[in-house]
C-alpha cells in the first residue's frame, strides 16, 4: 500500500482537473485521508476513500473543507484503456480513478446486492429488490457534479463525488416514493452509505437506468427547433408541437407532489411566515437590482408582486417538493414521464433543501425552464444563423407563443391531475416566478453575460 | 391428433432461418404427412410463410381492366402478375371478390360463393391462383363473416320463411330493445343496430349498415355454413383470407358484444379445420382494437396459436405519422412498449396507408389517452381523421418522407401491407369522395386512361389522376421502371433487402438507447442475424450516439450498398444522419479472435 503522503501531493494536482471538483480557481493548502477501505485486493485492487480538501491559508482551522468521495484503483500495469483516467505512479504502483475501470466497479454491484459492511461502508439493497451483478458498467460521459456508472442497460449508480455529511435528499424521496410505488421516479434498487462527522451520509445510490429516454430539455429544443423553421405556422400548427407533452409533464408533476405529501406530509407555515418569505425575495430583488442596472424598468413591477404575496393572511400549505425543478430534471420514457434528483438546489445548504415549501414553487420552476427552452436556439451556440435574420421579430413573437401555449398546457395538465390550480394562486405562482427570475438575473449577469437578455426577455414580457 | 398434421408444434428455432428464406425450412422437413399440394412453386411448402412475407393489396376494380369495359377485372390482375413478381411481392390480398349489390365496397356479400360477374368467374380465379403461385406469389382475400348483404338469398329466406331451414339464420327479435349495450358502428348513418322487417314483421340485428344483417352464430347450421364457405374457397387453392369484422360474431346480453368467448371459441374451430386440411394458409383478423385486446385473437400462446395466424396492428401506423410530424420517437416508442408479446407462430400485420381512413376507433381508454391529446390539439392532423388520403400526398410528396415511412413499415416488427400504387407514389383525388379517392386506376403508361383500360375514358370506374404533380404521365410504373432512381426501384430494392433476412420477419426487436430523442433506433435479432435500424424522424440532419455495447466488436455492414462502418467499440457510437435519413445495418457476430492482418494490397 502507498503511503498516503505520496498520494495527497498527487490528489491536489488531480483533483483540480476534474469535472465535478467544485473548488475550481482555489489553491489546495491541503489533501487529507478521512477514511480508506479496501474493496478489492490484489492487482487490480481497489480502495474506496474519502478526502478532506483544503483550500486556503495552510494552519489555519477556520479555513473551507470540503469531503471528496474517490475510488482509487491500483494496478502495477496500467492497459492503454485506462491511462485517461490516471492519477500518478507511487512505489510503482499505478494509481488511477477506479469509476472508469469496469473490472473494479462490479464490486459495488456485488457489494450492494449482499447488503455487505466494509470498514465504516454499508452497502444496502432496498427491500424487495433483486440487484443483478453480472454487468459491465460504463462512466457516463454526461458532464455531472456527480460520476454515473451505468451497469449494462439495467442501472444507473450515482456515486456522488462532494460529500455534505447526512442523507441525501434524493436518497430519502427515492425511498419513500418507491415503497409507495411510484411510477413517476426510476426505480431504486441499493445504496451505500458510511458516516462522516458523525452524521449517516449516503455515498452513493443505485437506480433503474432509463434505456431510450430523453430529457425534457432535449425534447423541448426539438419542439422549438421546428418552430422556427416555420415562421408563418402559429406555435398550434407546427408538427413539432409539445403541448402534449407538456400537459402530460404536468400531470406527472401533480402526482409526484402528491406522493410527497403523502409520505412526508403537509405542514403549514403562518402568515408572518410568508410575510418573511416576500421580504426575503425583496432583499434579493434590492441586490440585483444594485448589481445589474438593466432590471430596473421591471423592478416595480416585480417588488408589487412580492408586495402581494405579503399581504397573503393565513396560513399556507407546505409539502417536501422537488426543489430544483426545472426541464433537464425530467426524462421521457416510453412510458412517460419520470422525475429526477430530488436533491434540491445544490448550492443550498442541507436543511434547505430538505425544508417543506409549496408546491407551486416547482411549477414556477418549470415555467422558467420554458421559457429558457424556447429561447435557447435564439441565445446559444446556433444563434449566429439567426443573427440579423428579418425574420427574427417574427421569432420572438412565436417564442411568446410557444412559452404560452405550453405554460397553459402544463397548467391545465398539473391541475387535471389534482394539484393546485397554478392560475388561481396567481399571487404565489407568481412571486415564485419573478424571485427565480432575478436569481437567474443575478447568475446570468455573473457567469453567461450573453444569456442575460433571456431572464430579462421574459421579465419585460411578464411585467408587461 | 390434429396436430401432427400442422407441424405448428415445432417452433421456428434459429437453425431453421439461417439462410436465405428460399432454403428448405426445417420445420418442414420435420412435417410428419404431406400436406395437400395447393402452392406448385418449386420452392417448399412452409406453413409459416406469412411472417416473413410481404404483402401487397390489389383492388381488382382498379388494378387492370382486360375486357376494356372500364373496370379493372380477374384476368386483368393476371396479366400484370409478373410486375408483382418484379416487385418482389409474396401475397396478394384481395379486396371483396364475391357477388354482392355493392352498397359497402362489396363488404355486402350476396353470394358467397360467387365472383362478382364485372370481376369475372370462378375459372379466372382459380386460373389467378394457378399463375400467381407459379410466380411463388400467393393470394388471400378478404371474407366477411359477421354479416351478410340483404340480398344474400339466405336473408330472403329468412324473412319469409320464419320456419324454414333459414328462418333462424339472422339475429330476429319481437323488440328493438336487446343487447343496448352494444355501440353503433356508423353513428353517423344508423340510429339502432336493429332495423324493422316488414317482410317477417320482426326486428333484426345489424352491427353494421341496415343492409347487411348481422349472422346468428347461435345457430350451428350458420356455424357449419361458412366453415363450408371456407373449405369452398381453399379447396381453390386460395392460401387464406382476411376475415373481416370478427368481434362481433356473438351477441350476449349485458355486454358491449365485442370480443366474446363464443366469438373466440368459433374462431379455433375455423382454425382447427384450416389446420386440418389447409396447414399452409392463413387467418389474417381484421380487429380495429388496442393490440392488447387484438392479442386474444391470436389464440392460446401454450400452442403458439390456434386462432388467426395473423392480425392487423392498427395503432402503429397513426404512430408514425405523429412521430415524423413531431420530429420525435416517443410516439412509436409508447407504442411499441404497450404491444404485448403474441404466440410463436403469430406474426401482426402493419400497413402506412390501406382502403380505409386513418381511424381512433380503437383509443377510447383513458390510459391510452395519447393519440387524443396529440390529434385534438393538432388541426393538420385532426384534419385527416376520418379523410381517405394516399401516401404520398400525406407527405406532400417528400421522397426523403415517403422513403422514410416505407423503411420504417419494412423494418418494424410484423409483416408489411403495401397499398397498390404506393410503391410509384400514386396521388389521390379528394374530389371523388373519401371511399373513391384512393380507389382510382393504377397508372401503368403515360397513354390513354393511364393504360389502365382500352375503354373510352368517359367509360372508366372513376377517372384516373390528372393532376400536375401525381397525375398519370408524371407517375406511372412504365417511366419508374426505366428509371433507375426511381420510387418504384428504390421500393424493389427495400423488399429485396428485407426478404434476405428472415430477421424482419422473426426477430426480436429491442429499442436502443439514443442521446437523440429525434432519432429511433431498434435492433432486430433472430440467432446470428441482427440488423440495426437508425432513423431520423426530424426534417433535419441529426447527430446520435448509440449504446451499442451489447454488440462490442461487431462491424456494422449498411444493407443498400454493403458498406462497412467502423467497428462498435465500448464508447458510445456515433452517427449522422441526413433530415429523413435512415440506415439498416447487419451487425455480424464478432470474430472470435482477431484474424492475421489481410495481405498486402497490391
Amino acid at each position: 500500500m502507498p503511503s498516503h503522503d505520496r498520494l495527497e501531493e498527487l490528489l491536489a494536482t488531480w483533483l483540480p482537473r476534474q469535472r465535478w471538483f467544485a473548488g475550481k480557481g482555489r489553491e489546495i493548502t491541503e489533501v487529507s485521508f478521512v477514511a480508506d477501505a479496501r474493496l478489492v485486493a490484489g492487482d487490480p485492487g481497489l480502495r474506496h476513500a474519502i478526502v478532506s480538501v483544503r483550500q486556503g491559508p495552510p494552519g489555519n482551522p477556520d479555513a473551507e473543507h470540503y469531503y471528496y468521495q474517490l475510488l482509487l484503483g491500483f494496478r502495477h500495469e496500467l492497459p492503454g484503456r485506462l491511462e485517461y483516467a490516471s492519477i500518478g505512479l507511487v512505489d510503482g504502483m499505478h494509481i488511477y480513478d477506479a469509476a472508469h475501470d469496469p473490472d473494479l466497479t462490479r464490486s459495488l454491484l456485488t457489494g450492494m446486492a449482499e447488503g455487505a459492511d466494509v470498514a465504516a461502508l454499508r452497502f444496502r439493497t432496498v427491500p424487495g429488490q433483486r440487484i443483478d451483478t453480472d454487468l459491465t458498467s460504463l462512466a457516463s460521459p454526461a458532464e455531472q457534479s456527480n460520476t454515473s456508472l451505468v451497469y449494462g442497460d439495467a442501472y444507473i449508480c450515482k456515486l456522488f463525488r462532494r460529500l455534505t455529511p447526512g442523507v441525501n435528499p434524493d436518497l430519502e424521496i427515492s425511498l419513500a416514493l418507491s415503497r409507495s410505488g411510484s411510477k413517476h421516479i426510476p426505480e431504486l434498487y441499493g445504496w451505500i452509505e458510511t458516516v462522516l462527522d458523525g452524521e449517516s451520509t449516503t455515498l452513493a445510490m443505485l437506480s433503474e437506468y432509463l434505456r431510450t429516454a430523453t430529457d425534457g430539455w432535449r425534447l423541448a429544443t426539438t419542439s422549438v427547433r421546428d418552430l422556427y423553421a416555420e415562421a408563418d405556422l402559429h406555435a398550434y400548427e407546427v408538427g413539432g408541437d409539445f403541448a402534449g407533452e407538456a400537459e402530460r409533464l404536468g400531470a406527472a408533476t401533480a402526482t409526484v407532489h402528491r406522493e410527497l405529501a403523502e409520505a412526508f406530509g403537509v405542514t403549514s407555515i403562518s402568515a408572518a411566515d410568508v410575510h418573511a418569505m416576500a421580504g426575503r425575495m425583496l432583499t434579493r430583488l434590492d441586490e440585483a437590482r444594485a448589481a445589474i442596472p438593466d432590471l430596473n424598468p421591471y423592478v416595480d413591477r416585480i417588488a408589487a408582486a412580492f408586495d402581494d404575496l405579503g399581504k397573503h393572511d393565513g396560513p399556507l400549505a407546505v409539502q417536501r417538493i422537488h426543489g430544483d425543478y426545472h426541464l433537464g430534471q425530467v426524462m421521457r420514457t416510453e412510458v412517460g414521464w419520470v422525475l429526477l434528483d430530488f436533491e434540491g438546489e445544490p448550492a443550498r445548504p442541507l436543511a434547505a433543501r430538505r425544508a417543506p415549501a409549496h408546491p407551486l414553487r416547482d411549477v414556477a420552476g418549470m415555467l422558467r425552464s420554458f421559457e429558457y427552452a424556447v429561447r435557447y436556439l435564439l441565445t446559444g451556440p446556433a444563434a449566429a444563423l439567426f443573427a440579423d435574420d428579418p425574420a427574427h421579430d417574427q421569432r420572438e413573437y412565436r417564442s411568446h407563443e410557444w412559452a404560452d401555449r405550453n405554460r397553459d398546457a402544463f397548467c391545465a395538465g398539473y391541475t387535471d391531475a389534482g394539484g393546485p390550480d397554478p392560475y388561481a394562486h396567481d399571487v404565489l405562482l407568481r412571486a415564485f416566478e419573478f424571485d427565480k427570475a432575478v436569481y437567474e438575473v443575478m447568475y446570468e449577469a455573473r457567469n453567461r453575460p450573453s444569456w442575460l437578455h433571456v431572464p430579462l426577455g421574459s421579465l419585460a414580457r411578464l411585467t408587461g | 391428433m390434429t396436430q401432427e398434421l400442422t407441424g405448428t408444434q415445432h417452433p421456428p428455432g434459429p437453425q431453421a432461418h439461417g439462410a436465405l428464406p428460399e432454403a428448405p425450412s426445417v420445420t418442414m422437413a420435420d412435417m410428419v404427412e404431406p400436406v395437400p399440394d395447393t402452392f406448385t412453386h418449386e420452392k417448399p411448402r412452409d406453413p409459416y410463410w406469412y411472417k416473413r412475407a410481404v404483402f401487397y393489396e390489389v383492388l381488382i376494380r382498379g388494378f387492370h381492366d382486360s375486357s376494356g369495359d372500364g373496370t379493372g377485372d380477374i384476368r386483368g390482375l393476371i396479366g400484370r402478375l409478373d410486375y408483382l413478381q418484379w416487385l418482389g411481392i409474396d401475397c396478394i390480398w384481395l379486396l371483396p371478390i364475391y357477388e354482392s349489390p355493392l352498397r359497402d365496397g362489396g363488404y355486402d356479400i350476396s353470394n358467397f360463393t360467387k365472383i362478382l360477374p364485372e370481376f369475372g368467374d370462378l375459372g379466372d380465379f382459380v386460373e389467378l391462383i394457378d399463375e400467381a403461385h407459379d410466380r411463388g406469389i400467393r393470394v388471400i382475400a378478404d371474407l366477411v363473416m359477421n354479416h351478410t348483404s340483404d340480398q344474400h338469398p339466405w336473408f330472403q329466406a329468412s324473412r319469409s320463411d320464419p320456419d324454414g331451414p333459414y328462418g333462424d339464420f339472422y339475429v330476429w327479435s319481437d323488440t328493438d330493445e336487446e343487447y343496448r349495450d352494444a355501440r353503433i358502428i356508423f353513428v353517423d348513418t344508423e340510429t339502432s343496430n336493429w332495423s324493422y322487417d316488414p317482410v317477417r314483421g320482426q326486428y333484426y340485428w345489424h352491427r353494421f349498415f341496415a343492409h347487411q344483417p348481422d349472422l346468428n352464430y347461435d345457430n350451428p347450421a350458420v356455424q357449419e355454413a361458412m366453415l363450408e364457405v371456407l373449405r369452398f374457397w381453399l379447396d381453390l387453392g386460395i392460401d387464406g383470407f382476411r376475415l373481416d369484422a370478427v368481434p362481433y360474431l356473438f351477441e350476449r346480453e349485458g355486454t358491449n358484444c365485442e370480443n366474446l368467448s363464443e366469438t373466440h371459441d368459433y374462431l379455433k374451430r375455423v382454425r382447427t379445420e384450416v389446420d386440418r386440411l389447409y396447414p399452409d394458409r392463413v387467418l389474417l383478423a381484421e380487429a380495429n382494437q388496442w393490440p392488447a385486446d387484438v392479442v386474444e385473437y391470436f389464440g392460446d400462446p401454450a400452442t403458439g396459436g390456434d386462432e388467426c395466424h395473423m392480425a392487423f396492428h392498427f395503432p402503429v401506423m397513426p404512430r408514425i405519422f405523429m412521430a415524423v410530424r413531431r420530429e420525435q420517437r416517443y410516439p412509436i416508442s409508447e407504442i411499441m412498449a404497450q404491444t404485448p408479446k403474441i404466440p410463436d407462430h403469430a406474426q401482426w400485420g402493419i400497413f402506412l396507408r390501406n382502403h380505409d381512413e386513418l381511424t381512433l376507433e380503437m383509443v377510447t381508454d383513458e390510459e391510452r389517452d395519447y393519440m387524443y391529446t396529440e390529434y385534438a390539439k393538432d388541426p393538420r392532423m385532426k384534419a385527416n381523421i376520418g379523410i381517405r388520403r394516399r401516401l404520398a400526398p400525406l407527405l406532400d410528396n417528400d421522397r426523403n418522407q415517403l422513403e422514410l415511412f416505407t423503411a420504417l413499415l419494412l423494418s418494424l416488427p410484423g409483416s408489411p401491407v403495401l397499398y397498390y400504387g404506393d410503391e410509384i407514389g400514386m396521388g389521390d383525388n379528394i374530389y371523388l369522395g373519401d371511399r373513391d379517392g384512393v380507389r382510382t386506376p393504377l397508372q401503368w403508361t403515360p397513354d390513354r386512361n393511364a393504360g389502365f383500360s382500352t375503354c373510352d375514358p368517359a367509360r372508366l370506374y372513376l377517372p384516373v389522376i390528372m393532376d400536375p404533380i401525381y397525375g398519370y404521365q408524371a407517375v406511372n410504373v412504365e417511366a419508374q421502371q426505366n428509371n433507375p432512381g426511381s420510387l418504384l426501384h428504390w421500393t424493389r430494392k427495400m423488399i429485396e433487402i428485407r426478404k434476405r433476412h428472415p430477421v424482419f420477419g422473426h426477430g426480436t426487436f429491442v429499442e436502443l438507447p439514443a442521446s437523440n430523442p429525434s432519432v429511433l433506433a431498434f435492433v432486430r435479432e433472430f440467432g446470428d442475424d441482427r440488423v440495426l435500424c437508425v432513423n431520423n424522424l426530424s426534417r433535419f440532419p441529426q447527430p446520435v450516439e448509440l449504446d451499442l455495447r451489447r454488440f462490442e466488436g461487431s462491424t456494422p455492414i449498411e444493407c443498400m450498398g454493403g458498406v462497412q462502418f467502423p467497428p462498435v467499440g465500448e464508447l458510445p457510437y456515433l452517427l449522422t444522419l441526413p433530415g429523413h435519413g435512415f440506415y439498416w445495418f447487419l451487425l455480424p457476430p464478432a470474430p472470435e479472435q482477431r484474424m492475421a492482418e489481410p495481405p498486402e494490397r497490391g
